[in-house]
């Protein structure tokens, strides 16, 4: 079998937003495998510890006066009167892709297994071979409203290491975000927009954080997904129809991801990689950290999926040994139903009661499609043994993510 | 029915289309089809009055609509949303920005291309919308687009208005501004034909404005001719040669007009009152037994039997939606007659002590065995006399009965003493007569004694020795049991139930008829298998049942009322080969609020209740803020499994014996331990810690103890996540010492919050700790 591998360079990454229009970075066979290399938009948090020495991320980063090496982040503008810069960070993920998959059509499902993750290493020789991660408590964040202690409001940056003997998370030390100003002279009093680099001497560290305390590896990509037919640019942040910002852990080893093609080759691109996170993401962001992944992709066309757990199916769709998951969110397809200004709209509209409706619905669609059961049979199974969980409420457009065990049906 | 939402995301891939062309169908719409390539997505909101009128937003993917072709009813009203349109008319389009107006007569050739996706608002006002009242036929004219100015604005407005609140309107609501909607667009049609060149418009203006004229002077005894065709500048032989062109004479239509509007008063109920010669007097007939007659032959009965029959179907007009708790209107009266609980005559297990005893060396055990004199039904009071008095550390068996019994009686109460006790219930004697927190006289809705507000069969309540408001009480779970059938010919196998109830998540919207439905299904618990499981025995819908003592149950309303063999139909091929793994929990496991003498059992607050929380089985212990004397704990409710979520709302409702050792923390000694400043339920498990999150946390507090009702209008999952958000913030800082960006960021990265029930009233999020991250901190 071949096996692909996609490093991250500034040719194979684009930032911030989903597209249509870019042009395939890899194209794979149907059961074709890939490693990939992700790196987190989070680096610049601590830049001697997660950028430098590592040519890769040192060139994606890039940003002086003269060069900026990925200009556009987000799907915003481009140009005009720039208030926080290009692509106004109107999505901030640093995604690698896009991978199109040969024969792919709309109406097609891709499932993605992942097979494998790992971290990507400091390169600084200071750091050399460990693993490091950054949290920030963020202005998007549940919390940010609702703060009890002074100053208020106030964004807060946790950087962590990645124990992987150990498979846990330690903190090292956290700062709070002060005025950063980027090279083009553009100041972000808050984190406003991707990758700007946190100058540390304006910074305090607060050593002895957290002290004590070992949160369990889940190495998970927060962001895999496909490009959504209804928009050129598409913002990462709210995830949809076609995958984006689940932000689940469960999306990690062992798990198959299956999602609906909405353009021709489906156009397929991850990112967003976490060290932990827990069901909610509730400040705003996970342990963010840079992973790479090896990858299986297997194409199901649209005629073959009749009678096997994908027929019916226009959402994401998880299965992994033990669960199928469905997600709901706010809005099913903010992009077709909220109109031209679904970037902002959907802002309004994060709700977990709509999210849970939206997971009810897909499910009892699921059951009742895949597994032959009558609507009552759904329902009644829905509340006996279906768990749901809260997903993210940060990512716009917040989810609720309902999980069934396939051994329930070992007898059918 | 209230709002009706509609998204494709319910339906699989075929069926999608046509029910969407179904949704379409309602407004006299249909689509050309969607664009191909993409993704078919479509979602709808919409309401219909009684009267016909619907309203609704559409939101889909690129296609064409076109009229249903039919020739009755007024024009379509369609306003862009978001992307302007092309309104195609005989082959010519013709752009219409968003919002501009389109009014379109159904019977013409038109259509509407979304080419950028379609969202729009929809009025449909079918030409029974005025009772009789014609509109005049504007079959010819073509579709018009107004700009966003004068009454086509005020129109485009309340259509905007209108649609938002949507869901939140209640029925009387809904009902004036769908009659005002249509009675704008009524005004704007006429506008239609006003501007419309050809004759045959200008003649329709012309007959509206007549009809309108006729409206106003309806009420006075004789409408003649001569001053109607004055009012208008035209002659009386034009007038009558307009109305032989519609087919019916002047006389004729004002006397019909007459009828109809005295059937609309009759009808009113808010004019049950008003005598029926008022009534024939208010429209022209003074002659009370004349109208009587005239009303007869056009209705065929007389007008006293239509009230009768309308004050019938209004009262069961309130039944199929269910209600939980006291409905808004009834606050004002409960306020007024404050409830008393009544005085508690159960018996005791054991005398309760008046004075400490000396701390005993061992733990004493206890055994509560369940009986009508055990159990309190439905509601939990400070007020009851607790049965048994236990001192902290002692170990206490508690059988308890899962209400649902009754929905098999013949496999979950026959035969069992202690069941038959509780749920004896004949045309004269009701062991347990109270059932809920509502009045003993059933003067709400009549559903019985305590009126259904709260269900749970609760035994208890155990007072411990010394406990004190502010002391927190931890009742660990050391084993539980499922409860045996009796029955000779189940003897030993054990059953439970789930009723997919009016209260579940899904109950307002099914996808197959005939919906809404109520559905139970009887499981059988496998609990000595290797890996124990429930799987269905078999599944009934819910027909009316007649409780002993007459009253008629149209929906699961009132708890216990046994279902009588032959009044239902079991279907037994339900759920084949499905095995659900067993959860074995308590449900409701509560002290006493402090707030009010009676508390409705279903919605769970601070003081525990019904949790809802399948974490809460074997091995797990809760921990509940004290809030009256003696704690007075009671345990009920028992499930077999539940999903998180709950999402029918009721999980396998199964009776089982729990063993609980019951331990008291005082006050002064909790300081710097987990439970300092406990506030709310805390569940322990030999992994996590799981904090309990609510819509309310306090309900009873922030309602006033009068305002029970209001947490069930007032939930939402937003308002859980963000209590369960602060009730872990405070923990981590409080009892674990983090500072406040400590806890958010572990909360961030390693706290899981679940969905724990979304039926049960206040509304509840969960949010688990897990043990695991704090290694070197204990």
């Amino acid at each position: 079998m071949t096996k692909h591998h996609l490093p991250a360079t500034p040719d194979t990454v684009h930032w911030g937003y989903f597209s249509k229009t870019l042009e395939p970075v890899l194209t794979l066979k149907s059961g074709e495998r890939a490693v990939i290399e992700t790196i987190t938009h989070h680096a610049n948090d601590d830049y001697e510890r997660m950028i430098a020495g590592d040519p890769a991320a040192e060139e994606i980063f890039h940003w002086s006066k003269d060069r900026k090496t990925l200009r556009r982040r987000g799907a915003g503008p481009t140009d005009g009167a720039l208030t926080y810069g290009s692509g106004e960070g109107l999505g901030v993920h640093l995604l690698t892709g896009p991978i199109a998959i040969e024969g792919a059509e709309p109406g097609d499902i891709i499932e993605v297994r992942i097979l494998d993750a790992w971290p990507r290493p400091s390169a600084n020789p200071a750091y050399q071979g460990r693993f490091f991660g950054s949290n920030p408590a963020a202005n998007w964040g549940f919390q940010y409203k609702d703060l009890i202690e002074e100053p208020k409001p106030r964004e807060v940056v946790t950087i962590y290491e990645l124990d992987m003997g150990e498979a846990s998370v330690k903190a090292l030390y956290s700062y709070l975000w002060t005025p950063q100003t980027d090279p083009d002279g553009i100041v972000h009093p808050t984190i406003d927009y991707p990758g700007v680099r946190v100058d540390h001497d304006t910074i305090v560290k607060k050593e002895g954080i957290l002290s004590g305390i070992k949160v369990p590896a889940r190495l998970h990509f927060g962001t895999m997904g496909l490009a959504p037919a209804e928009a050129d640019f598409v913002s990462t942040i709210p995830p949809n129809y076609t995958g984006g910002n689940m932000d689940d852990w469960r999306i990690a080893r062992g798990a198959r991801m299956y999602y609906p093609v909405a353009v021709p080759g489906g156009l397929f691109s991850c990112g967003d990689a976490h060290a932990s996170q827990g069901d909610s993401e509730l400040s705003g962001t996970a342990i963010e950290i840079s992973l790479t992944g090896e990858f299986e992709f297997i194409l199901h066309k649209k005629a073959d999926l009749g009678g096997t757990i994908l027929e019916g199916l226009n959402h994401p769709l998880l299965e992994n040994e033990d669960v199928w998951s469905v997600y709901g969110f706010s809005v099913t397809n903010y992009l077709a139903e909220l109109g031209p200004d679904h970037q902002h709209e959907i802002l309004k509209r994060s709700s977990l009661d709509n999210a849970m409706r939206d997971a009810f619905r897909k499910l009892r669609r699921f059951l009742m499609t895949t597994q032959k059961l009558s609507e009552d049979e759904a329902i009644s199974l829905m509340s006996v043994a279906v768990d749901f969980a809260v997903t993210q409420v940060v990512d716009a457009n917040w989810g609720v993510t309902g999980s069934i065990r396939k051994s329930l049906f070992a007898g059918r | 029915m209230n709002a009706q939402p509609f998204t494709s995301e319910s339906y699989s891939g075929d069926a999608r289309e046509r029910a969407w062309q179904d949704v379409l169908a309602g407004f006299g719409l249909q689509s050309l089809g969607v664009r191909a390539g993409s993704p078919a997505h479509a979602t709808a909101l919409s309401r219909l009055s009684s009267l016909g009128v619907r309203l609704g937003t559409l939101s889909a993917d690129a296609q064409v609509l076109r009229p249903l072709p039919t020739r009755t009813g007024l024009p379509l009203l369609l306003l862009p949303v978001g992307n302007s349109t092309v309104l195609v008319t005989g082959g010519e389009p013709q752009i219409v920005p968003a919002g501009q107006v389109i009014l379109a007569p159904r019977a013409a050739d038109w259509q509407v291309q979304f080419q950028r996706g379609l969202r729009a608002l929809v009025l449909s006002v079918p030409a029974e919308a005025f009772r009789g009242r014609k509109a005049a036929p504007l079959a010819a004219c073509p579709p018009r687009v107004f700009e966003a100015d004068g009454l086509p604005d005020i129109l485009a407005r309340t259509v905007q208005a209108a649609t938002t609140a949507l869901d939140r309107l209640s029925e009387p609501e809904w009902e004036a501004v769908a009659q005002s909607a249509a009675e704008l667009l009524l005004a704007l049609s006429g506008e239609l034909a006003t501007t419309s060149a050809d004759s045959s418009s200008s003649r329709a203006a012309l007959l509206q404005r007549l009809y309108a004229t006729i409206e106003r002077s309806i009420g006075s005894e004789d409408v003649s001719i001569a001053d109607v065709a004055q009012a208008e500048g035209i002659s009386e032989r034009y007038l009558q040669k307009l109305f032989e062109g519609t087919g019916e004479s002047f006389s004729h239509y004002v006397r019909e007009r007459r009828l109809q509007r005295a059937w609309h008063d009759l009808a009113n109920p808010a004019e049950a009152a008003v005598p029926i010669s008022e009534v024939a007097y208010r429209y022209g007939f003074a002659d009370s037994a004349h109208f009587s007659r005239l009303f007869r032959e056009r209705f065929g009965l007389p007008p006293r039997e239509l009230r009768r029959r309308e004050a019938d179907r209004q009262g069961q007009g309130a039944l199929p939606s269910g209600q939980r708790g006291w409905p808004q209107e009834a606050l004002v009266q409960l306020r007024a007659r404050q409830t008393k609980s009544e005085p508690d005559t159960r018996r005791s297990v054991v005398p309760v002590s008046g004075e400490p005893d000396a701390t005993p060396q061992t733990p004493a055990r206890h055994y509560l065995p369940v009986h009508a004199q055990h159990v309190h039904w439905g509601y939990f009071s400070r007020s009851l006399k607790p049965l048994i008095e236990i001192a902290s550390g002692d170990i206490v068996t508690v059988e308890t009965l899962t209400q649902h019994a009754s929905d098999d009686p013949e496999r979950m109460i026959e035969g069992d003493a202690g069941a038959e006790s509780v749920f004896h219930w004949t045309r004269t004697a009701k062991a347990v007569d109270q059932r809920g927190a509502g009045p003993l006289d059933a003067s709400v809705f009549g559903r019985g004694a305590g009126e259904g507000f709260g269900v749970h069969i609760c035994t208890g309540p155990v007072a411990v020795r010394g406990a004190q408001p502010g002391d927190v009480l931890e009742v660990h779970i050391l084993d539980i049991e499922p409860r045996p059938s009796r029955h000779p010919a189940h003897a030993g196998r054990v059953f439970g139930s789930s009723v997919a109830a009016w209260w579940g998540f899904h109950y307002s919207e099914f996808l197959s008829e005939p919906h809404p439905r109520e559905t139970v299904t009887i499981y059988e618990i496998m609990a000595d298998a290797d890996e124990p499981y429930a799987q269905a025995v078999h599944a009934y819908r819910w027909e009316p049942q007649t409780d002993p003592f007459g009253v008629r149950h149209v929906l699961y309303d009132y708890p216990g009322v046994p279902v009588r063999p032959g009044t239902v139909t079991p279907q037994t091929r339900v759920l084949e080969g499905v095995r659900i793994p067993l959860r074995p929990h308590f449900g409701v496991i509560a002290v006493a609020p402090r707030e009010a003498d009676l508390v409705d059992s279903v919605p769970p607050a601070y003081f525990g209740g019904n949790l809802d929380n399948w974490r809460l089985g074997k091995g797990a212990t809760v921990y509940l803020p004290v809030s009256v004397p003696g704690a007075l704990l009671s345990v009920g409710d028992p499930h077999a499994a539940q999903g998180d979520g709950e999402l029918s709302g009721t999980a396998i409702e199964c009776s089982m014996t729990g063993t609980f050792r019951v331990v008291l923390h005082k006050k002064a000694d909790v300081a710097g331990t987990l439970l300092a400043d406990l506030t709310y339920p805390l569940i322990e498990t030999p992994d996590d810690w799981i904090l309990t999150g609510f819509s309310h946390p306090n309900y009873l507090a922030e309602f006033g103890a009068d305002g029970q009702s209001e947490v069930y209008a007032k939930s939402s999952l937003d308002l859980a996540m963000r209590d369960a958000f602060r009730k872990v913030r405070r923990f981590l800082m409080t009892t674990k010492g983090l500072s406040e960006d400590e806890a958010i960021a572990l909360m961030s990265a390693a706290v899981d919050f679940g969905i724990t029930q979304v039926v049960d009233g206040n509304w509840g999020v969960h949010a688990i700790l897990s043990k695991r991250l704090f290694p070197d901190r204990e």
